[in-house]
């Protein structure tokens, strides 16, 4: 399919699935055979040398996606794949403000596994790029997995409608509005806003313009975008968890290991299981219970009957 | 004879000024940030090889940088062979020197405008001045600074431009996405524009503040190239005068053939450092070493030797 | 051999015409006025350390006390060309005339990385000083203050504290009370309100730059509490200096 017709192709979907509200990816998602919703890794052990950590990151993310019927299920031969982890930061993997590097690295391979022709990985950061990407090991980790990691355009943002409750439009990444499967790598930290920045807060990283005034309204703002992007799968790491100061940190004091890959299609559940590792219910989380209020998910994330694997 | 063809000095003298000068904009692409938490290596080469910096810095604030003295190598090698470095490495002087070869034709107008002027007097007053503030404790060596001048604007003023139009023009081609027939002109723009945006692009497209002045002084510069060549050079640089002091009295110096020469005056004429070379004597602190002069003499009566100090005259 | 040497020291020393320098004693004498003159003005200017302080005269972290800095600052913008955010910008009043084209931060157009010091490892005379990251990061270039006149949750009562969601000390320097304030409609909410602990801030200016009061900000930093300078403090036990000057 070419680019443009896939546009045309995508429109007319559009069309269609705003009738339905769907999203952009959901009808990808859909296509794909039926299975489970959410599936929970776990490492037996919490090793401490470095070389274990990053073994045990890239066992925890197979055994995780492989507990929803493997990749294969979400990506298909000759999908181009967006893989956003969060990389909003400048700060080491051991300071868990930026998704694990061996994590994104295990997401890119599968993707390649099951037939992907393109996978992409970049994130919207909030501090300087260059540093952040650089830092976090993610840049470094996603090119040596053979993904196709950049820094964002600044002048490749699109004005798109989100048409939500409180975002109508709003600048979108042009290139991730072109590719067919968008998977989301958040990391589990605290927030002192909304308690906790999980994965439909690290969909701000795909969009641009002042997103700093989302805060006004984090609830609302952050439904919208996952009502608007609704991800193929979302892929949670939390083998180390950011428990206060965040989402910056920088205090190692302040990271606490979980030793935990979670993954899933139902971005309310996936998010409502990681509020639970840093002790919080899912109904403390505004935009989770927001999310779940409009039917995107279920905020009661057991009633879906996790696959749970100890590795 | 007439000579017809630019003589090899010159032509070893533009490479050596092309190689600096792109030394210079390299590292100034290196000035940025690498992984991780690394500006480029060696970026401050210039700088450290500019004797003008070390003694400022050394007289204004009683320390120095280390590195800085490597500036004394410059110093010893103008103190033995006089101001090469003005003709052979500066690359502001390599710009100037650009913008100087679009001047008059007419030979009787470039002898006029190229001949030793008592004006040119004036950087070694800058010089001192700048020397006595610096004795004071005030530092102002770096509004004058060839390397920091350059670097400025190239910073400030010319790269943010350069950023700005390139992909200005690029994104226009993206989103208007014009083609002929089914050949898009993405295919070919949009890889020339990654590897721009990888090797000298800046990520964030870089904005500064109060760039009118720097605009105005760096234009007046370039363009004043146009009344007299290497004006900057000749009437303001610093450390060019600098320079001129050290290299008073250089072991390579100019050899005339008094019977050869006619008068012609022509040496005169492409004379970068307004330094007569012809019968009205040699002025050492003003020459750059461009050759221009052997290469113009139409009668081989100009060259440049060793010179044997206290011995035999030209 | 000796004989040409100082024959050629001689000649160095005086040299015979038309090679002469040939400065004339009033040039020299003017150029010498200017020098003089300018440090002198410089010099006895209300804005100098101990005087009136420029809250605008926010500098690179680790920079020299500003006498030291003026000495060796060779404005040639190689911090402004590295720095990652954009925030070194040449001044232009802010340090007086002789502060022309010195590095200053416009915290507005960016802000200081915590991971980072470039614009030290770049400075050719050092007016920056390049220490251990570590070092970098107790150093105080500012504080930040609200404005609450214009910060959303005081003035307006709508939740944000995006401020704090930036901060990137360990401990963030920015907290919040939880303060019931009353809405245009009439109705009771509860706002997040955000305070500065000064003990914490490094006056790093991400704070003001993500601020989404786009033209006046609602949090912004001023020079007051830098290290480098012991007279330009506000708190009583501020450690300014620590050791570093």
């Amino acid at each position: 399919m070419s680019e443009l017709s896939r546009r045309e192709f995508l429109a007319a979907c559009a069309a269609a699935g705003a009738a339905l509200k769907l999203g952009p990816y959901a009808l990808d998602a859909l296509a794909a055979p039926a299975g489970a919703a959410l599936s929970i890794a776990h490492f037996r052990s919490s090793p401490q040398d470095p070389a274990a950590i990053a073994d045990e990151a890239r066992r925890l993310t197979r055994e995780a996606v492989n507990g929803l019927g493997g990749m294969g299920r979400f990506v298909t031969r000759g999908d181009v794949v967006w893989v956003k982890p969060n990389i909003g930061w400048n700060r080491l993997p051991e300071q868990a403000a930026t998704t694990n590097p061996d994590v994104v690295a295990t997401v890119v391979r599968l993707c390649y596994e099951a037939g992907a022709k393109k996978v992409i990985v970049s994130d919207n950061s909030c501090n300087a790029a260059p540093a952040s990407f650089a830092r976090s090991g993610i840049q470094q980790a996603a090119q040596q997995a053979g993904a196709d990691c950049f820094i964002l355009d600044e002048r490749r943002y699109r004005k798109s409608a989100v048409n939500g409750k409180t975002l109508k439009s709003w600048d979108v990444y042009g290139d991730v509005l072109g590719v067919n499967k968008l998977i989301n790598v958040p990391i589990v930290k605290h927030h002192g806003l909304c308690k906790a920045t999980l994965g439909m807060k690290n969909l701000m990283g795909i969009v641009g313009g002042e997103r700093n005034r989302f805060h006004q309204d984090l609830n609302n703002t952050l439904a919208d975008l996952a009502v608007f992007f609704r991800p193929t799968l979302v892929v949670m790491d939390a083998v180390r968890v950011l428990t206060a100061n965040g989402p910056v940190g920088g205090n190692l004091a302040d990271v606490k290991r979980r030793d935990t890959v979670a993954a899933g299609t139902d971005q309310v559940a996936i998010d409502a299981f990681g509020a639970t590792l840093l002790g919080l219910k899912p109904q403390e989380i505004g935009y989770v219970v927001e999310a779940h209020s409009r039917g995107l998910g279920a905020m009661d994330f057991e009633s879906l009957k996790p696959r749970r694997v100890e590795v | 004879m007439a000579r017809s063809k630019t003589a090899w000095q010159v032509w070893l003298r533009r490479l050596s000024q092309t190689l600096f000068a792109a030394l210079f904009f390299y590292l100034f692409l290196q000035t940025v940030y690498h992984p991780v938490n690394q500006a480029g290596r060696g970026v401050d080469l210039f700088f450290h090889f500019d004797p003008l910096v070390l003694l400022s810095s050394w007289i204004a604030s009683h320390q120095v940088v280390a590195a800085l003295l490597l500036s004394l190598i410059t110093l010893a090698v103008t103190f033995l062979f006089g101001r090469w470095f003005c003709g052979w490495i500066c690359p502001f002087g390599a710009i100037h020197n650009l913008l100087t070869t679009g001047r008059a034709r007419n030979a009787k107008r470039r002898i006029a405008g190229s001949e030793y002027s008592r004006w040119q007097k004036s950087k070694y007053y800058i010089l001192f001045a700048l020397l006595v503030a610096c004795a004071l404790g005030l530092n102002l060596t770096g509004w004058f600074d060839p390397f920091s001048f350059l670097f400025r604007g190239t910073a400030l003023l010319l790269y943010p431009m350069l950023d700005d139009a390139t992909k200005a023009s690029f994104g226009w081609v993206y989103q208007a996405d014009p083609g002929v027939g089914s050949f898009k002109f993405t295919t070919v723009t949009e890889p020339v524009y990654e590897v721009l945006r990888r090797h000298v692009l800046a990520t964030t497209q870089p904005h500064f503040t109060g760039t009118l002045l720097i605009a105005l002084l760096f234009a007046a510069a370039l363009l004043l190239n146009l009344y007299r060549g290497r004006f900057w050079c000749r009437y303001v640089c610093p450390l060019g005068a600098l320079l001129g002091v050290a290299g008073k009295n250089p072991l390579v110096q100019i050899k005339r053939n008094q019977e050869a020469c006619n008068n012609c005056r022509l040496c005169v004429a492409d004379c970068q450092g307004g330094a007569n070379p012809d019968a009205a004597g040699w002025k050492p602190s003003e020459c750059f070493y461009c050759w221009n002069c052997h290469s113009a003499c139409p009668h081989d009566a100009v060259t440049f030797a060793i010179h044997v100090p206290g011995g035999e005259q030209r | 051999m000796t004989n040409a040497f100082f024959r050629w020291i001689k000649h160095f020393f005086r040299p015979p015409q038309p090679t002469r320098l040939d400065l004339s004693r009033r040039g020299v004498i003017l150029g010498g006025v200017a020098g003089l003159g300018t440090a002198l003005l410089v010099r006895s200017s209300a804005l100098g350390e101990g005087r009136t302080f420029s809250p605008t005269l926010v500098r690179p972290p680790c920079s020299l006390p500003e006498d030291d800095f003026l000495s060796r600052c060779i404005r040639c913008g190689e911090c402004m060309k590295v720095c990652p955010t954009n925030a070194v910008q040449p001044a232009l009043g802010e340090g007086g005339i002789a502060g022309l084209w010195t590095p200053v931060l416009n915290m507005r157009l960016g802000y200081c990385e915590y991971e980072c010091d470039l614009c030290a490892q770049v400075c050719p005379t050092q007016a920056i000083r390049k220490m251990t990251l570590k070092e970098k990061q107790q150093v105080k270039i500012g504080l930040a203050f609200f404005d609450k006149n214009r910060c959303l949750p005081y003035a307006f009562a709508r939740t944000c504290i995006v401020c704090e969601e930036h901060c990137p000390t360990p401990k963030k320097a920015i907290w919040f009370q939880e303060v019931q304030v009353m809405t245009p409609d009439g109705t009771l909410t509860t706002v997040k309100q955000p305070r500065i602990d000064p003990s914490l801030c490094t006056g790093c200016g991400i704070c003001e730059n993500k601020c989404p009061i786009a033209d006046r900000r609602g949090v912004y930093v001023t020079s007051v509490g830098e290290s480098r300078n012991p007279k330009n403090q506000v708190l009583l036990d501020s450690s300014a200096g620590a050791g570093y000057y």
